[in-house]
């Protein structure tokens, strides 16, 4: 059963912002993504490696620099404690599963380590699909 | 308390098509050699374990190096290579692994080669297999396409970060984490080659339509892949054994890109049923 998406998103914050990895390297960690997971879309900024905002079915129009576009089914195998293969990240499944990755590419590689250390805090949270 | 490994390194220079090389090699062991190849951008450390494995030292003289410009084996001495744009050619790349085995003058070495290395194997075995004792690719294809990305040495972008953060997903996630921050640790040293090293990968590396004519008699060959590669998976690496004659496929379950770095003790029976099957097939021919 999916979890209650504002709880999910208060998770996914205290998460962030209590990482030791992501907060080892958090400086500079400032971008506006997005997580589409079929049944609802997630919007998350960054600002220097704390969670500005992240806001549940953001409406039309609002700005971010990359999105991660999936079915549902992916982000729950995405966030599995140890997910099955090829759902093990984004370049992993997006190579080999139905994951795509759009917007401005090179935000996305300028924070790839510390948003590839939040992703997989997914792990721990869950997703609320 | 101190303790002192038994691995020593050395330095050795050589030529390959006319470039002078300074390569560094570690080793430990007696018997028949065993000689390893890291993955992309990395170096000899990624085989740390196998290095010091008292049940694989005893029975094979193990020896992984650094290719040049990685690790601690430098660019060519001679060339101006700052004035190029680094791009591994499949040729050099073998002719770089005869040439290295030449200077330590190993009699038909086991060459053990990852992911570029365990593709430049299967160059190996199509163009000198009466230099090789056996071959073993792991994570190698027959082609490899799409990986030659500019965004590996970007200069807006961080490269040490991108080419680690990379290959982070390469690796299972149920590997133990040190491990795996090792892994990416060695990735971040050598940023600076991994688009030049996947210019062979993704695009000199392209063996389609010429497998069949590996001889496994002459040399025998088992490849390996782990199940969590999504580079080159196991259907992938599967497909590419299908057509050599004679070739032995494993897959390795719970492992991923670089199995001998990710989780040693996974890799280590795996490493054993290929080294078994190598030395039966070895003993039979002699028979």
């Amino acid at each position: 059963m999916a979890q209650d998406s504002a709880a999910w998103a208060e998770n996914f914050r205290e998460a962030t912002e209590s990482d030791p990895v992501i907060q080892s390297y958090a400086k500079y960690y400032t971008c506006d993504f997005l997580f589409d997971m079929e049944e609802l879309r997630v919007g998350v900024s960054m600002r220097d490696g704390r969670v500005q905002k992240i806001e549940i079915d953001p409406p039309p129009l609002t700005p971010h620099h990359f999105s991660l576009h999936a079915s549902a089914e992916t982000w729950r195998k995405m966030s599995q404690k140890h997910p099955p293969p090829f759902f093990q990240g984004i370049w992993a499944a997006s190579v080999r599963e139905d994951l795509r990755i759009e917007g401005d590419i090179k935000v996305l590689m300028q924070n790839l380590r510390n948003f590839t250390a939040q992703f997989e805090l997914l792990r721990q949270t869950g997703v609320p699909v | 308390m101190a303790k002192i490994s038994p691995v020593t390194g050395r330095y050795v220079t050589f030529e390959v098509d006319g470039l002078e090389y300074r390569v560094f090699w570690c080793e430990n062991g007696h018997g028949p050699p065993l000689v390893c190849h890291h993955t992309a951008a990395t170096h000899n450390h990624q085989y740390r374990h196998l290095l010091e494995d008292e049940d694989f030292t005893s029975r094979y003289r193990i020896i992984a190096y650094d290719m040049a410009r990685h690790g601690k084996s430098d660019p060519p001495r001679n060339a101006e290579w700052w004035k190029e744009d680094y791009r591994l050619t499949a040729d050099h790349f073998v002719n770089f692994v005869t040439a290295f085995c030449d200077a330590l003058e190993l009699e038909k070495p086991i060459f053990l080669g990852s992911s570029f290395s365990g593709c430049v194997a299967l160059h190996l075995a199509l163009r000198c297999p009466e230099r090789f004792g056996a071959i073993i690719p792991l994570q190698a294809a027959d082609y490899a396409p799409g990986w030659w990305l500019d965004w590996w040495r970007h200069p807006h972008t961080n490269a040490a970060q991108v080419c680690s953060s990379g290959v982070w997903d390469m690796m299972a996630p149920m590997s133990p984490d040190a491990e795996r921050w090792l892994t990416l640790w060695y990735h971040m040293q050598g940023a600076e080659v991994l688009k030049g090293d996947l210019y062979f990968y993704s695009m000199d590396h392209d063996l389609r339509g010429r497998l069949h004519e590996i001889d496994t008699d002459k040399c025998p060959m088992v490849m390996m892949t782990g199940s969590y590669d999504f580079l080159t998976p196991p259907a992938v690496t599967q497909a590419t054994a299908e057509q050599v004659a004679g070739a032995e496929y494993i897959e390795m379950k719970n492992l991923g890109h670089f199995p001998m770095s990710e989780n040693y003790p996974l890799f280590k029976p795996y490493l054993t049923q290929a080294l078994d099957i190598i030395e039966r097939k070895l003993a039979a021919s002699v028979s």
